[in-house]
C-alpha cells in the first residue's frame, strides 16, 4: 500500500522512514570489528607525534631539531618552514598556523611534528626538540579582550565578531525588572575516540587520508591550501568516528600527518592520547552574560537587554557562527517586543573554542532561562506559567525580524511536561538512588527535592546566507537477482545513525530493501558538515532527491517497456504496480540490465546575512524546540545533587527513526546534565588544569536518571518529510532545567554552571 | 616514558634485594597508579620489579583475633571478603567507593596505600612541583586548589593523599607490615604516611627497598558499627573532596564509649581525628556534639583561597556519618 | 622482550615488545585485535575492558610484562562464530550503540555482570557499569540492552 508523507506518494516497504531498523554498522561495533580512525594499520607505517607549546602566549626565538633528528628510528622532524603552502588554516578565517612560526597563542599549540617507527620513539624524539621562547603576558579574560587595554593577539584586534540585535524601543519602561550576571564554564565535547588518522602517500606527490572528521571537504580545502596541492591530490576517506559533538569540525592531525607522509614517503599514523586530545580540539565557548528582563506586572515580557561575551580563545574557529547564534537566539523561545542584545566573540590566549552541540544557544539559554525563573518569582507566577504567557508560536516574529513560519509549540511542550508523572519521593532502601550514590554519603536525611523547567530554541542547518548544500549519488541496478541500491555521499557518520536513515529513505522512496551505503569520501561533492543538527535534513534531503530522480527515470523506462504512462505506475515493496491493475512486475525484471544512476546537489531555502548594525535578517532556515523538566534531590548538608528524573518533550517534525531520535534526545540531555553539575575545563592563566577523564568529569551511568521522552511530530512543510533537526535542542534546555531544580531545592542563586558541591554547602 | 627494565619477582626477599640495591628501581603492584605515571612521565624508574604476583594475597585471621590482609590481595577481593564486610564495613565501603570495578580488580592493598597524590601540578610535568621535582616550588599555592589540603600542609606542598582505603585503615588502627633489606618491621598505619614539611617528595616513612607485605586489622569489636562516606563531584569514580571513616561504640545510655575517626581529602595523609574523638567520648553522639567535634579537629585548619568549602563539608560529613552509626534518635 | 599469553582461547606470542607497552597496545598493535579501545589509556573510561584471568580489567594499565602467561578474553572473543553473544545482540537491538567507541568495554562489563547476576536490577546495572563512560547515549538504552540480554540468556 502507499502512504502520503509530506505530500508525495512513496513506496511502502519494511524498514523505511518512520521505523527503527538496526544500524548497518551495529554488528561490527559490538564485535569490536568496526575500524575507527585509531585502529588503522598499514605495512611499514610510521607514527607521528606533535610538539606543543608549553606557554599560552610567547614569541618563539629559536628551534633546534638536531637532537631529535639524530634519534634512531626517526624519519622526519618538521617545523613551520616545512609547510609548503599556506601556513594558516581555520574554519571561517585562516588564522591558525599549521605549525607555529613566530608566536604561540595558546598552551598546546603545535610547534613541530615528528615521524618515527614506534610511537614511543616519536615521543622521545619530540622531547629532544629545543624550542626557546620569550614569554608574553597572556590575555585570559574575554571582557578585557573587548574593552580592556591588552595586547592585540591578531591583526585587527581581539574582537572576532560583534553582533548587535535591535528591535523596538531601546529605552522601554517595564513594571517589573530583573537583572543577572551569569557564567558558563568551558565544556569539552569529550568524544571517546581520540583524534587520529592515517595518511598514505600515493607516490606521485599526493596523499590519501583516512580520518575521523565531521566534514571531509572543508578538511580537504584547508589541507590542500597548506600543502600547496590540488584537491585531486588530497583524497579523504572517513574512518570510523568515535563521537564528535562539534569537536571534530576543526582540523587536528590532518595536515600534520599528511605533511609527514609526503616528507617520508611512508604511511603515517597519528593518535592523540587523552591529554593531548584536550589540547587538540576546540571546546565550548565559556560565556559571561549580563541580562535585564522587563515585564508587565502580569508577567508579559516588555524588553530584554543583554551583553554576552564568548571567549573564543586563541583562534577564530567557528566563533563567528557561535556569536550569531547566541545573539539571534538570545531571548530564547519567547515573543519579546523590545530587544537590545550585544554579543561579542573574542580572541584570548585561552584554549581555542568553537563548535559544540548547541553552540551559542546553550550559553544563552542558561542566561535567559535563569532570568525567566527570576521573573516568575518577581511576578508571583509559576515557572511554567511565565513561560506560557510569553511563549512564541508559529507566526511569532523573532528579534531579527524573521517570522517563524512553521510549528513552534513552546506552550504545548510545557503542557506536556507538566502532564508527565512526577517521580515518587525516594525511599532510603537503595543508596544508589540517593545523592552521592555508592559513596554512601546520605541515607535520606537532609535531602531536599526540587523541580525545574526550561525551554530552548536552536537554529537548524547553516544560517546567515551560507550556501548550505549536500551532494548525493543513488544508483539502482539488479545485483544477484535482487534490486539493489548504493548510496554515496560525503556525509560524516559520527555515531548519530545517518547511515541507517539513508537506507530508510531509499527503502521508502524506491521500495528496495537492499541498500548499501558506500564509504564516505571526497570522490563525490561535499555533504556539508555533520553539525547544526543538519544531516538528516540536508543529506537526507539530497539522498531523497536523488532517489526521486532515479524513480522518475525508472518509471519512464518501465512505462516505455510496458506501454503504460509514467503517471499510473508506482513502486511498492520491490514490485512495479499500477493503480488500476495492481502488481505488474518484479522490480528486478523491470530493471534487467539497466542501471539508474543519479547525482544531486541539494540545498535548503536560502537565508540572509544579519544587518551588521541592527541584526535584522531572515538568518535561519528552521528552528528546533525542546523542553525539560528536572527533578533533583539535594543533600544540603554535603552539597550533593542527584538528578532524579530528566524528562524531555521535543518537536522533531517527523521521527525518521524513532529509536535514534530518542537516543539523540537522551544523549543530548546527558551532556546538558554534565554542564549543569560537573563538566568544566579548568583553566589557569590559559593553561588547562584537568586534561584527563579523572579530572574532567563527564556523567557516568550512576549520575544519569531515568529519562521519559515525549516526541512531537509537527511537520515543517519546508523540510524533507517535515523533519526538524534533532541533535542539538535537548542539550540546550537540560542544563537550565537542572539548575532551576537545584535552586528550587536550596534557595541558592547559582549564577554559574557547572554547579558544584561547594556552591551548595 | 623513559626506557626501563621489567622483571617479575618470584619471592619477597629477592624483590626487596633487587630494589634496595638499585636507587632507580621501583616495585610495581597492580599498576593502576604507576603505569599511568610512567605514561605521564611523572615516574621515571629504570627498573621495575613486579611484585603483583607474589603469594601475599591471603586474607586470614590475625594472631590476636584481628584480620591480616596480604599486600597483593586485590581491592575487589578485599572488599568482597566476608570478614571485612561484617567486621570492618568501613573498609569495604572505602574500597568500593574508590576507582571502578575494572581497576579494583587490578589494584593491590600495598599499591593502594602507596598511590600518589592526584594534585594537578604533580601530574603535569611541565609545572613546578616540589613533590615531583624537589626545589622547583609548589604551583598549587597560587593555583587550582579545589582538591588540596586544609590540614598539616606546608609552604612546600599542599597536596592531599588520594586513597580511600587508607583512610579506613587509619581509622581502624591498622598495622602495616614491611620487609626491607634489613629485615621486617611493623608500624601503625597512621604513621605510614607523613606530612609534607620540607620533604614533600616523601609520601611515607618507608625507606627505598622496603616492601609492604601485609596490613593487619586489630580485633576492634565495635568496628562492626563503622562506615565510610565520601563527598565528590560525581557519583562514581572521582577523588574525594572530603571523606570520613568512622567507627562508633555507644553504651545503652547512648554515651560514646569509644570512637574512631579519620578524614580523607584534607591532608597529605589520611587524617586521624584524635581531637574529634576526644571531644565525642563521654557524651551522646548528637548532631551538635558531632559538629563541635569536627570543629575541634578543624580548629587549626588553614584553608587556601580555593578550598575553604572543605570545612563545612567535613563538618557535615562527620555529622552525617555519626548520625548513621548512632542508635540515638537524631536531633538536628 | 617476548610476551606469551592466551587470547580468546589461543596461545599467542608477541615479539620485540618494548617494556613500556601496555597489554592494550600489545592487543591492538601487535596481535591484530583493535576491538578493545583506547579512549583514555589511563584507566578512566573502561573502553579497554577485557577479561584478565576471568575478571574484567583495564588493559591500558596492565604493563605488557604483567600479561605474561595470563589468559585474556577480549570483545572479539565473545561471539560464537557468526552468532553474537546475547549481550552483543541486545546492544544492537536496543539502540545502545551510537558511535560505538565505548561499546566493546561496555559489552565485556555487561557480560561479566550477567555471569555474576543473571537478572540485575537497574541499580545493580548502574553500579556494575559505573567504570565505563559513554558520551552518546545517556545510558538509558544501555540499561535497556542489559535487561534484554538478561531475559535472553
Amino acid at each position: 500500500m502507499t502512504s502520503t508523507v509530506a505530500g508525495r506518494t512513496t513506496a511502502a516497504t519494511a524498514n523505511g522512514v518512520g521505523s527503527s531498523p538496526a544500524r548497518p554498522d551495529g554488528t561490527r561495533k559490538v564485535r569490536g570489528e568496526f575500524a575507527y580512525s585509531s585502529d588503522l594499520w598499514h605495512e611499514d607505517m610510521l607514527w607521528g607525534a606533535t610538539l606543543r607549546s608549553p606557554h599560552p602566549h610567547a614569541r618563539i626565538t629559536g628551534v633546534d631539531v638536531s637532537a631529535a633528528v639524530a634519534v634512531p628510528g626517526v624519519h622526519a622532524v618538521l617545523t613551520h618552514g616545512d609547510v609548503p603552502g599556506l601556513n594558516r588554516y581555520g574554519l571561517e578565517h585562516p588564522d591558525q598556523p599549521v605549525l607555529a612560526d613566530d608566536v604561540v597563542r595558546y598552551r598546546g599549540e603545535p610547534v613541530a611534528v615528528v615521524a618515527a617507527d614506534h610511537p614511543e620513539t616519536a615521543q622521545r624524539a619530540m622531547k629532544l626538540i629545543e624550542v626557546t621562547y620569550d614569554e608574553l603576558e597572556p590575555v585570559t579574560d574575554a571582557e578585557d579582550a573587548v574593552h580592556g587595554d591588552v595586547a592585540e593577539l591578531h591583526p585587527g584586534g581581539n574582537v572576532v565578531r560583534h553582533a548587535p540585535i535591535r528591535r523596538g524601543e531601546q529605552t522601554p519602561q517595564a513594571d517589573v525588572v530583573v537583572t543577572g550576571r551569569y557564567e558558563v564554564g568551558m565544556q569539552d565535547q569529550a568524544f571517546l575516540g581520540p583524534e587520529s588518522g592515517l595518511a598514505v602517500p600515493d607516490g606521485h606527490g599526493g596523499v590519501d587520508l583516512y580520518v575521523a572528521t565531521q566534514w571531509l571537504h572543508v578538511d580537504q580545502q584547508q589541507i590542500v591550501a597548506a600543502l600547496g596541492l590540488t584537491p585531486e591530490q588530497v583524497r579523504l576517506t572517513l574512518a570510523g568516528v568515535g563521537g564528535a559533538f562539534g569537536g571534530r569540525e576543526d582540523l587536528s592531525m590532518q595536515i600534520h600527518a599528511s605533511l609527514l607522509a609526503l616528507y617520508t614517503g611512508k604511511p603515517v599514523k597519528m593518535v592523540y592520547n587523552r591529554e593531548e586530545s584536550f589540547y587538540g580540539h576546540v571546546h565550548r565557548h565559556p560565556a559571561t552574560m549580563y541580562y535585564e528582563h522587563g515585564a508587565t506586572r502580569d508577567g508579559r515580557l516588555v524588553h530584554v537587554t543583554a551583553r554576552i561575551y564568548l571567549d573564543g580563545g586563541a583562534y577564530a574557529s567557528s566563533t563567528g557562527a557561535v556569536v550569531g547564534n547566541a545573539a539571534t537566539l538570545g531571548v530564547g523561545p519567547y515573543d519579546v517586543p523590545n530587544v537590545s542584545i550585544d554579543c561579542w566573540g573574542t580572541y584570548t590566549n585561552n584554549p581555542p573554542c568553537g563548535a559544540m552541540r548547541g553552540f551559542g544557544a546553550v550559553q544563552a539559554a542558561f542566561g535567559y532561562e535563569s532570568q525567566m525563573d527570576k521573573l516568575a518569582d518577581a511576578c508571583g507566577l509559576s515557572p511554567t506559567e511565565i513561560r506560557r504567557r510569553n511563549a512564541m508560536s508559529e507566526g511569532t516574529v523573532m528579534p531579527t525580524g524573521q517570522t517563524v513560519d512553521s510549528a513552534a509549540p513552546v506552550a504545548e511542550l510545557l503542557d506536556r511536561l507538566e502532564g508527565m508523572p512526577l517521580p515518587q519521593p525516594g525511599s532510603t532502601a537503595d543508596l544508589r538512588t540517593l545523592p552521592g550514590g555508592v559513596s554512601n554519603t546520605t541515607h535520606g536525611e537532609g535531602v531536599v527535592r526540587g523541580v525545574g523547567y526550561a525551554v530552548g530554541i536552536k537554529n537548524i542547518c547553516f544560517s546567515e546566507g551560507f550556501d548550505d548544500y549536500s551532494t548525493a549519488r543513488v544508483r539502482l541496478a539488479a545485483v544477484g537477482g535482487q534490486p539493489a541500491v548504493t548510496v554515496q555521499t560525503a556525509a560524516a557518520e559520527v555515531g548519530q545513525g545517518l547511515v541507517t536513515i539513508l537506507q530508510q529513505i531509499i527503502r521508502t522512496e524506491l521500495g528496495v530493501e537492499q541498500v548499501t551505503i558506500l564509504p564516505m569520501d571526497t570522490s563525490i561533492g561535499s555533504a556539508g558538515s555533520t553539525s547544526a543538527s543538519r544531516q538528516s535534513y540536508m543529506t537526507g534531503g539530497a539522498v531523497r532527491a536523488a532517489a526521486l530522480k532515479v524513480r522518475g527515470a525508472l518509471l519512464s523506462h518501465a512505462a516505455t517497456r510496458l506501454s503504460r504512462t509514467t503517471a499510473e505506475l508506482h513502486l511498492d515493496g520491490g514490485k512495479l504496480a499500477s493503480v488500476a491493475d495492481g502488481v505488474l512486475a518484479d522490480l528486478v525484471d523491470v530493471l534487467g540490465e539497466a542501471e539508474f544512476d543519479e547525482t544531486v546537489e541539494w540545498r535548503h531555502r536560502p537565508t540572509e546575512a544579519l544587518d551588521p548594525e541592527t541584526g535584522r535578517g531572515n538568518a535561519h532556515v528552521q528552528y528546533g524546540f525542546a523542553a525539560h523538566r528536572a527533578v533533583v534531590d539535594v543533600d544540603t548538608e554535603l552539597g550533593l545533587v542527584k538528578v532524579v528524573s530528566l524528562d524531555c518533550v521535543q518537536d522533531v517534525g517527523k521521527a525518521l527513526n524513532p529509536q535514534a531520535v530518542v537516543g539523540q534526545i537522551q544523549g543530548g540531555s546527558a551532556q546538558g546534565l554534565g554542564l549543569a553539575v560537573m563538566e568544566e575545563i579548568q583553566t589557569e592563566g590559559g593553561v588547562i588544569r584537568n586534561p584527563s577523564f579523572t579530572d574532567y568529569l563527564i556523567p557516568t551511568v550512576l549520575d544519569m536518571p531515568p529519562m521519559n521522552i515525549d516526541v512531537l511530530e509537527l511537520a515543517d512543510p519546508h523540510a524533507p518529510y517535515g523533519l526538524r533537526g534533532v541533535g542539538e535542542p535537548p542539550t540546550i534546555s537540560s542544563t537550565p532545567a537542572i539548575v532551576a531544580a537545584i535552586r528550587a531545592a536550596t534557595g541558592k542563586e547559582l549564577l554559574r554552571v557547572p554547579v558544584r558541591p561547594d556552591h551548595i554547602v | 616514558m623513559i626506557p626501563f627494565e621489567y622483571r617479575r619477582a618470584d619471592d619477597v626477599s629477592a624483590a626487596v634485594d633487587t630494589v634496595a640495591r638499585n636507587p632507580t628501581a621501583s616495585f610495581l603492584g597492580g599498576g593502576t597508579n604507576l603505569v599511568d605515571h610512567l605514561k605521564l612521565g611523572v615516574a621515571t624508574p629504570e627498573h621495575l620489579v613486579d611484585v603483583s604476583r607474589l603469594p601475599l594475597d591471603d586474607i586470614e585471621p590475625g594472631p590476636d583475633g584481628g584480620l591480616r590482609i596480604g599486600a597483593t590481595a586485590r581491592n575487589s577481593d578485599t572488599a568482597a571478603d566476608p570478614d571485612v564486610r561484617s567486621r570492618y564495613p568501613v573498609l569495604a565501603e572505602a574500597l568500593l567507593s574508590g576507582a571502578s570495578g575494572q581497576l579494583r580488580n587490578l589494584a593491590t592493598v600495598g599499591g593502594n596505600l602507596l598511590q600518589r597524590t592526584r594534585c594537578a601540578y604533580f601530574q603535569d610535568v611541565t609545572t613546578p612541583c616540589n613533590k615531583r621535582e624537589p626545589g622547583t616550588g609548589c604551583s598549587a599555592l597560587e593555583g587550582y586548589q579545589r582538591y588540596h589540603a586544609i590540614l598539616g600542609a606546608s609552604r612546600h606542598c599542599v597536596a592531599t593523599h588520594p586513597s580511600d582505603m587508607a583512610v579506613a585503615m587509619v581509622a581502624l588502627d591498622a598495622t602495616v607490615h614491611v620487609q626491607g633489606p634489613n629485615g621486617s618491621r611493623s608500624l601503625p598505619a597512621e604513621e605510614l604516611h607523613r606530612l609534607p614539611g620540607d620533604e614533600p617528595e616523601r609520601d611515607t616513612v618507608l625507606e627505598h627497598g622496603e616492601l609492604i607485605t601485609a596490613v593487619e586489622l586489630p580485633p576492634l569489636p565495635f568496628a562492626a558499627n563503622s562506615a565510610y562516606r565520601k563527598v565528590r563531584d560525581r557519583a562514581s569514580y572521582a577523588f574525594a573532596l572530603v571523606s570520613v571513616a568512622a567507627a562508633l561504640d555507644v553504651d545503652d545510655a547512648g554515651t560514646v564509649r569509644d570512637v574512631r575517626i579519620a578524614f580523607g581529602g584534607l591532608a597529605h595523609k589520611p587524617w586521624r581525628a584524635h581531637r574529634a574523638e576526644a571531644a565525642l567520648r563521654g557524651g551522646p553522639a548528637t548532631d551538635d556534639r558531632a559538629a563541635r567535634a569536627a570543629e575541634a579537629e578543624l580548629e587549626n585548619a588553614e584553608p587556601l583561597a580555593g578550598n575553604a568549602f572543605k570545612i563545612p563539608m567535613a563538618r557535615g560529613a562527620l555529622t552525617a556519618t555519626l548520625r548513621r552509626l548512632s542508635p540515638l534518635p537524631t536531633t538536628r | 622482550m617476548r610476551v606469551n599469553l592466551t587470547v580468546n582461547g589461543e596461545r599467542r606470542r608477541a615479539d620485540d615488545v618494548w617494556e613500556g607497552e601496555s597489554l592494550l597496545y600489545v592487543l591492538r598493535e601487535r596481535l591484530g585485535l583493535p576491538g578493545s579501545k583506547n579512549a583514555c589509556e589511563q584507566g578512566e573510561c573502561g573502553s579497554c575492558t577485557v577479561y584478565l584471568d576471568d575478571v574484567p580489567a583495564c588493559a591500558c594499565l596492565v604493563a605488557a610484562g604483567q600479561a605474561e602467561g595470563r589468559e585474556v578474553r577480549t570483545v572479539e572473543g565473545l561471539a560464537d562464530g557468526d552468532a553474537l553473544d546475547p549481550v552483543q545482540q541486545s546492544f544492537v537491538d536496543a539502540g545502545a550503540v551510537q558511535c560505538g567507541f565505548c561499546t566493546p568495554g561496555l559489552v565485556v562489563a555487561a557480560h561479566d555482570l550477567l555471569r555474576r547476576e543473571p537478572d540485575p536490577s537497574d541499580e545493580e546495572i548502574r553500579e556494575a557499569l559505573a567504570g565505563n563512560l559513554c558520551r552518546c547515549t545517556g545510558y538509558e538504552k544501555i540499561l535497556d540492552a542489559v535487561h534484554s540480554a538478561a531475559g535472553a540468556r
